[in-house]
């Protein structure tokens, strides 16, 4: 086992290359629904169980489809009320089960990214060959669907293996979303080609939230604005990066769909904020800034008080 | 280091437009064919009641039930707890729906109407709809029941419920939303029409059964006070102000859509019962009923309107 990812060294929140953001935006906000499928009678995977129920886990399993059924479709049109275009976190396999959903995402002019092939497909213990597969099997769906290339990727369910971020790059996968260690992009360490991270959120994100911290409806708007008003305020710095994951079959309820209403409406409220998506917030560092961060990382960190 | 895999790990047999089973049709709601409640009426407000019972004995296997009985054997706080709201919670329920004219759902647990006759002649009384939800929270419906077991179980339920009650009983609740993959086929065989388990919608949809079909009905679970209150250990107002908002996005998508929708208030007599919450619970009926356009149904009268409507 390792005792750390390896996939990057320390890097002080001082002293970096400072980031503009096109327009001189100051934050760049983006949006990541993730788009899922949890399939009724799942494989077993030998280091995660997927469901806590026996087989099938009615409770659990219906309560994520009423994300694909309903949840989805509020979201949809709450984000394009507000101008504000999604990075879907995708099971590619949805492309196929629910097309018409996928038809509504090219209609917004949302990006497709891959969360693997069902969120109930681990990556735990895969070998690199299947994890090729997988990443080569997304890269097929999404063109198929959407004519789109595959630039990110945040690994199902979070279960990336040791191997997961260098096959990534050597696959051509250009931003991975498995590591929160920042709120800025960052160069990743990989063994061949060229990875970078892209800031995702386990604090702002939904499933933390509501699932697992019990957080009422009104402190989920309250937890948003704050996390908005800091990064707004430390990008007049340097250039920072806001993630907010969602889940339809959460926010998708109708008693939480207002939340993210008021949520975006006081973001979108700001100058100076890039509303992007992932491959936008990538391809613009990765131009400007990657070769600029890899420098100084590679001088041990230089500037900041010291 | 990667090893060598899981062999056929990424074999995908279900992968195909729809849904990963054959029991029911996928549905994006805004394609749903708009439904006119009686009178127009934009949001049927359906009052489900959990009326259940759980055995100080019950099994802790193969899991257990949401609001069961966790602590060592013998635990008479949560036993004690529980049998609360059928000696005291649900006649305030009764008593806070009676004096606004509401007639509810109840999700009996058989066990609750055969130990408790006195009971299950207010039930009756009051006219609520009975729908059968299982023997009790110990006897779960689950994979690993054996086909003979499970119709038997079936069988117990619904028999009970049928010598303790003149109406007709058409709904089934499985104790904690729990199915095994034949309990739809069982329900039906045992004559009954709607069911009450799968939380993916806000609206009735079609469901296949062996012998028949079914329609499935929006029961809440996110949006129950057992999630809610019990298992999130939120406050009262906070169940209420997540009720609110639902009941307001549902009024307005309605008049938005053209469509009717339902606002399911899924309570717990041994927790909205209590005392310090059921002033609470009629506000809340309240702050509803003084919308134009609510229309106060049973489950069974929903199902009725939506096969008429839809």
């Amino acid at each position: 086992m390792l005792a750390e990812p390896g996939h990057y060294d320390y890097a002080p929140y001082t002293g970096r290359p400072r980031i503009v953001w096109p327009g001189d935006a100051r934050i760049a906000v983006w949006l990541a629904p993730n788009i899922e499928h949890y399939e009724l009678e799942p494989p077993n995977n030998p280091r995660k169980v997927p469901w806590p129920r026996p087989v099938p886990d009615v409770l659990n399993y219906s309560h994520r489809d009423y994300g694909n059924r309903v949840g989805f479709w509020r979201l949809a049109d709450v984000m394009a009320r507000h101008g504000v275009r999604g990075s879907v976190s995708l099971n590619v396999a949805v492309c196929d089960h629910y097309p018409e959903i996928i038809e509504r995402c090219c209609e917004l002019g949302w990006e497709l990214f891959s969360h693997g092939t069902y969120n109930t497909r681990y990556f735990y213990d895969l070998s690199e060959d299947q994890q090729r597969a997988v990443i080569a099997d997304s890269r097929e769906t999404i063109l198929k669907y959407s004519g789109q290339s595959l630039d990110g990727w945040l690994t199902p369910a979070i279960t990336n293996d040791e191997t997961t971020q260098h096959v990534l790059a050597e696959e051509g996968i250009k931003y991975t979303l498995d590591m929160v260690h920042d709120d800025q992009p960052m160069p990743v360490k990989v063994r061949n080609g060229r990875l970078i991270s892209v800031p995702y959120s386990l604090e702002v994100n939904d499933v933390p939230l509501f699932q697992n911290r019990n957080t009422p409806v009104e402190r989920y708007t309250a937890i948003v604005k704050a996390q908005f008003d800091q990064l707004y305020a430390e990008g007049a710095e340097s250039g920072t990066v806001m993630c907010m994951p969602l889940h339809p079959y959460l926010t998708g309820q109708p008693q939480r769909i207002a939340a993210l209403d008021e949520a975006l409406a006081h973001i979108v409220a700001h100058d100076g904020v890039w509303l992007a998506t992932g491959r936008e917030i990538a391809a613009w560092y990765t131009e400007y800034y990657y070769d600029a961060f890899s420098k100084w990382l590679a001088a041990g960190t230089p500037g900041g008080r010291r | 280091m990667s090893g060598p895999g899981i062999p056929n790990y990424l074999d995908y047999p279900w992968r195909r437009r729809g849904l990963d089973h054959d029991r029911f049709l996928h549905r994006n709601l805004p394609q749903a064919k708009p439904v006119v409640w009686p009178g127009k009426a934009r949001v049927a407000l359906w009052v489900a009641i959990h009326v259940a019972h759980f055995p100080m004995d019950m099994p802790r296997q193969p899991f257990v039930a949401p609001g069961g009985v966790d602590r060592p054997y013998p635990s008479y706080w949560d036993y004690t707890q529980r049998d609360y709201g059928s000696r005291i919670g649900i006649y305030r329920l009764m008593r806070a729906l009676d004096a606004r004219g509401l007639r509810a759902t109840a999700l009996l647990n058989a066990a609750v109407a055969t130990r408790y006759p006195a009971l299950a002649k207010e039930i009756a009384a009051s006219q609520w709809e009975i729908v059968a939800a299982g023997v009790d929270m110990g006897r779960l419906h689950h994979g690993g029941l054996a086909k003979t077991d499970e119709r038997a179980l079936v069988k117990e339920a619904v028999g009970a419920l049928r010598g303790a009650f003149k109406s007709k009983i058409r709904g089934w609740h499985s104790p904690a939303h729990s199915e095994s993959m034949r309990t739809l086929d069982l329900v039906a065989e045992a004559g009954l029409d709607y069911v009450t388990d799968w939380i993916n919608d806000d609206m009735p949809y079609p469901v296949n059964a062996e012998s028949g079909k079914l329609t499935a009905m929006p029961l809440a679970w996110d949006l129950s006070d057992l999630h809610l209150l019990f298992q999130q250990h939120m406050d009262t107002s906070e169940f209420v102000e997540q009720v609110l908002r639902a009941f307001k996005t549902l009024y307005a998508e309605a008049a938005q859509t053209g469509s009717g929708r339902i606002l399911t208030l899924t309570i717990t007599p041994w927790l909205m019962g209590q005392p310090h919450r059921i002033r609470a619970l009629g506000a809340m009926l309240d702050r509803i009923l003084e919308h134009v356009g609510v229309w106060p149904a049973t489950g069974a009268e929903i199902v009725d309107a939506w096969h008429a409507g839809g």
